[in-house]
């Protein structure tokens, strides 16, 4: 077999989190009981005409800066023609030849090591959901709910830059995580809320040209997206391998049973007669306007995870669970600012013992009592040997629940290490009286009962004795018997 | 200039009938001629008039028509949603 | 003198002297239209009860001494593409036959905040398609000046009804001459407003880029006044033009001394009738006489604009009347057993055969291969032929031409032969085309004795100047020709 080289481009279409749909001032939301966020505009009742949703426009330039897009400030919308019961108009408005925003990119990380790739962005335009069809068994037609008629859209469509499903897996990522970081779209998958077109092409390793390509249409998750694409890409090699061609043709992926089938081949392909929407007027965007909504993006989930694994060194995992959580990386940044510790000391907190208690108390960070002032005034406290790490589980656990001071907090609970040394030396002697047999397997080679003696003697010491100095006296001790 | 009149009919979800077709076809052609004697013109882009920009609305909610009235005209409806013929892809 | 004669500036005033009641206006249209209706079957539907209430409230509002708009009380007749809540609104198409508007078009909610009274709906051709009211799915309207004649379309059953004196103010619409052509068969006057002027929210697209709502009367002052009533900005309409509207009945009188009359060559070539183009001129040497000056000027375009009108409105014609597939609304053929065959037998039942043929022409000419050669074509000579109006305005005030190059044909005359019936549009697509207002002015009558009218065309936004000069000309021959006997 030779070898292949796939090539994937992807169209994204997200919904829009607006009050309002994009033509008409309906309600914009999931789960409206059937038919009950419509009116004789989004119905297309004769008669009826469009209005552009301003945050319509707003949302998609955000995310074409977000993509390093080029905006077109003035742009129209078009039709595209075609007869199904879900559009009745029986033409979506949408865009054709000038899309709102244009030639840009989205950075991806592919690996933990952190290798980047670029995925061209062509393109992202604005356009009106359908309506959705509901079919029964029972029953031997269709029914038509046309609330999702005209829920804003926008269309993200790629180059064909991606040579791989994880590839496509890391794009899309990265698209969600900026979508909901601009909070232009809520991402629901089981909502429909975000689906995918994909296209795939296979060809020979080190070609330089593309060949005839698939469009997939009906992928609804990111993970049918993966499944979608390697369905595919094995199909294709199949085909060119027996000595097939692969032909320009759209089919339709069935996540559920794994495999996808032609929807329809080219030469039946539509013929959408687009031409420019007669009722509503060009779209001009104030250069200011364009320049505002520029500065007013947060920083970019894919940013942040560069910045943190660059600038504090962080390892992938630690930096993509802060970037995935916007409470805890804001919460790291203030911790940052405060200074004094290594970064990692805080992530090893944050995402540990902090996490773990949130989990088991079912709460986000804010209802808490932790403030980054009290973590990092603990972490100070380990590092400068006042209170050893397992006492700093401790006082994380009363930091979650009361706003003290982690020094007053070990003053009270009398946490304090101990390094004394008669102390300590008095807490080996007695876990070593009471020991002896293992003391003496340890003499005879069984060095794994090293780990239980130190342990014995922490716990003798509350917790409290300093562990390196418990260490060094256990070990002298034993060598005296 | 010729045509595929079955095609646009097609396209456009039209039944012409048969008797229909070729009058349909010689009335579109004649008018589709006149089109063909149109002077060359200078090729720019169609559809955008940034001397008259677009006023957007408001992203502000206002209330629906009730599902009874919005269907009221609907040739068959069930459970609140309008029927068509089962849609298979 | 009977009531229904009675312009409705005239009625308002009558009504305001107390001099009449609403009722009895109403009820005068009612039985002005029981006496002659039959003849000229101008109405598809007639609201006459809810007509008669809302005269009664009228009557009370004026006994309990509130101030009303001009308006109240004026009995009104409504294209039947404009969109009446709770009215039967049918295009004139089996395909809305029982289409019951859960809307009220803008247009129809501003008149409602005056106080008029609707009348009823009037026939036009099948989705003002048309230019004879001939391709109505119901009925033929005729002509009141010869009921043997058609009355000019698509907005023929206006035309007629406010010719006929059945309702003295009417709404039409004009996409490609529909207001201007049939007010001309029927000696009335009808305005096509400057696109954006009017709002086109309700009004059922035939061709969203040219479409206007426009007056139609009897007298210059009351289309003037009915304009004044319909025109500015919508919210509802993203089209509609921003900006502030004078009252138009106010500034009618101040004649035409020194106002530049341009006579383009292009519009009096050999095709127009020689009456038609006589009277024009005739009209326009009266203007003279009063101070205007006359200067020629030159569209040369104007010869292809017929097909650049055919081939937008078509396009466009053929993606707005897409919604029209049995699902929503509407009329659903009774046999099909799958989606393609509800789709296609709904359409091929529900619309005529005019409509039919536009709706193919349109999609030809976007589809894919063709679009370039046909549509792009047609918007660039659009672009074209309103910037050659836009530069003659450099040398006059307004233009003066005939509406169509001829009075008004038989009925059955043009039916079967749709090329002859379009090129009856050639004098009027071209405002559309541009976006102009176009004023449609009766000017005397044929040898036959059916009326002739003029078109005053001016710049976007001059409806004052055209108003005025139309003004002026009734004024100065004393009156048009009163309401034909039936």
């Amino acid at each position: 077999m030779k070898d292949y080289e796939i090539v994937v481009g992807l169209e994204v279409h997200a919904e829009l989190s607006t009050n309002t749909k994009i033509y008409c001032s309906c309600k914009n939301s999931f789960g409206s009981e059937v038919n009950s966020n419509c009116c004789p505009i989004c119905l297309g009742m004769p008669g009826t005409l469009p209005t552009l949703n301003e945050k319509v426009v707003d949302y998609a330039i955000k995310m074409g800066h977000a993509l390093n897009c080029t905006i077109n400030r003035v742009c129209k919308q078009d039709r595209k023609n075609y007869f199904y019961p879900d559009l009745p108009k029986a033409y979506q408005i949408s865009q054709s030849d000038i899309p709102l925003c244009e030639h840009g990119y989205l950075d991806v990380m592919l690996d933990r090591q952190g290798t980047m790739k670029r995925i061209g962005v062509t393109r992202i335009h604005i356009e009106e959901d359908a309506g959705k069809l509901v079919h029964d068994d029972s029953f031997a037609g269709s029914l038509v709910d046309f609330n999702r008629c005209g829920v804003p859209l926008i269309e993200i469509v790629s180059e064909p830059d991606m040579r791989s499903s994880a590839e496509a897996k890391a794009y899309l990522d990265g698209i969600k995580a900026i979508l909901q970081c601009l909070d232009v779209s809520d991402c629901k998958m089981q909502e429909g809320s975000i689906r995918c077109d994909i296209n795939v092409s296979v060809r020979e390793k080190g070609s330089e040209t593309f060949n005839n390509r698939v469009e997939m249409k009906n992928v609804n998750t990111f993970s049918g997206a993966v499944r979608a694409i390697e369905y595919e890409t094995k199909r294709q090699i199949e085909v060119m391998e027996a000595g097939g061609t692969i032909s320009q043709e759209t089919r339709r992926w069935d996540d559920v049973k794994g495999v996808n089938s032609l929807l329809r081949s080219k030469e039946n392909a539509e013929d959408y007669r687009y031409f420019p929407e007669p009722d509503l007027l060009t779209i001009v965007v104030p250069e200011e306007k364009v320049e505002a909504l520029k500065q007013s993006l947060p920083e970019l989930p894919h940013h942040r995870l560069l910045r943190y694994m660059n600038d504090y060194r962080l390892p992938h995992f630690d930096a993509n669970l802060l970037v995935e959580n916007l409470e805890k990386a804001a919460f790291f940044e203030d911790c940052i600012a405060i200074g004094g510790s290594q970064p990692k000391s805080i992530t090893n907190w944050l995402l540990g013992d902090v996490s773990r208690i949130l989990n088991e108390k079912n709460w986000v960070l804010s209802q808490s009592e932790l403030t980054p002032e009290n973590l990092m005034e603990m972490i100070a406290l380990i590092e400068s040997g006042k209170i050893s790490n397992t006492t700093g589980k401790t006082v994380i656990k009363v930091l979650m629940e009361e706003n003290k001071k982690p020094s007053v907090i070990v003053e009270e609970k009398g946490l304090v290490q101990v390094s004394d040394s008669s102390v300590l030396e008095a807490i080996v002697d007695e876990v070593l009286a009471n020991n002896l047999k293992l003391v003496a397997d340890y003499k005879g080679g069984k060095t794994n009962v090293w780990g239980f003696l130190v342990g014995q003697c922490m716990r003798a010491s509350k917790g409290k004795g300093n562990p390196a100095l418990l260490r060094e006296l256990l070990e002298k001790a034993i060598a005296k018997l | 200039m010729n045509i595929d009149i079955k095609r646009v009919a097609k396209l456009a979800r039209l039944r012409i009938e048969e008797e229909k077709l070729d009058k349909f076809e010689r009335e579109m052609e004649s008018i589709v001629a006149m089109v063909e004697n149109l002077p060359e013109l200078t090729d720019k882009a169609v559809g955008l008039d940034p001397s008259r920009p677009m006023g957007l609305r408001e992203d502000k909610i206002r209330p629906s028509l009730k599902r009874g009235e919005l269907l009221a005209n609907a040739p068959q409806t069930q459970a609140g949603c309008v029927v068509v013929p089962k849609t298979v892809e | 003198m009977e009531l229904y004669t009675k312009s409705a500036t005239e009625l308002g005033r009558m009504l305001r002297n107390r001099e009449c009641s609403a009722v009895e206006i109403t009820k005068a249209s009612f039985s002005r239209i029981a006496g002659v209706d039959g003849k000229v079957q101008a109405f598809l539907t007639l609201n006459e009860q809810a007509a008669l209430e809302k005269a009664a409230e009228v009557d009370q509002k004026l006994a309990a001494g509130e101030i009303l708009s001009p308006l109240a009380g004026i009995p009104v007749g409504i294209k039947d593409n404009i969109c009446t809540k709770g009215v039967k609104t049918t295009c004139a198409s089996k395909m809305l036959h029982n289409f019951v508007p859960p809307y009220s078009a803008t247009v129809i909610q501003k008149l409602e905040n005056l106080d008029y009274t609707l009348v009823g709906k009037l026939n036009m051709d099948e989705f003002a398609m048309g230019s004879s009211t001939e391709t109505s799915y119901f009925q033929k309207t005729a002509n009141p000046h010869d009921l043997t004649r058609v009355p000019g379309g698509s907005s023929g059953g206006s035309a007629a009804a406010v010719a006929a004196g059945e309702v003295p103010l009417a709404l039409g619409s004009d996409t490609g001459g529909s207001v201007r052509q049939p007010a001309s068969h029927c000696g009335i006057v009808g305005l096509k407003p400057t696109y954006g002027s009017v709002s086109r929210y309700g009004l059922v697209a035939f061709a969203s880029s040219l479409d206007q709502i426009g007056p139609m009367a009897r007298t210059v002052e009351d289309v003037a006044l009915l304009y004044g009533a319909i025109c500015g900005q919508d919210v509802m309409d993203a089209t509609s033009a921003s900006r502030e509207y004078p009252d138009f009945t106010k500034s009618l009188d101040g004649g035409v001394k020194g106002l530049r009359i341009g006579l383009p060559k292009e519009y009096y070539g050999e095709g127009v009738n020689s009456d038609v183009r006589d009277a024009v001129l005739q009209a326009v040497k009266a203007l003279e006489a009063q101070g205007a000056q006359v200067v020629d000027v030159s569209l040369p375009s104007t010869p292809y604009a017929l097909s650049a009108y055919y081939i937008i409105s078509s396009a466009e014609a053929s993606s707005n009347l897409a919604r029209f597939d049995g699902v929503k609304y509407g009329y659903r053929t009774p046999e099909y057993k799958n989606l393609e065959e509800l789709y296609e037998r709904t359409r091929s039942e529900g619309f005529g055969d005019e409509v039919k043929r536009r709706i193919m022409l349109g999609t030809f000419v976007l589809s894919s291969g063709y679009y370039n050669a046909y549509y792009k074509r047609g918007k660039l000579l659009q672009q074209k032929t309103a910037e050659e109006f836009a530069a003659s305005f450099n040398d006059c005030d307004l233009l003066v031409t005939p509406v169509t190059p001829t009075t008004a044909f038989k009925i059955g005359e043009n039916i079967s032969d749709p090329l002859k019936m379009y090129a009856s549009d050639i004098l009027s697509v071209t405002v559309n085309i541009a976006g102009l207002p176009g004023l449609s002015v009766p000017c005397g009558k044929d040898q036959g004795g059916l009326p002739i009218g003029m078109q005053l065309i001016g710049p976007k936004f001059s409806e004052e100047t055209l108003l005025r000069t139309a003004y002026t000309y009734e004024k100065l021959i004393g009156g048009f020709d009163p309401i034909p006997t039936l």
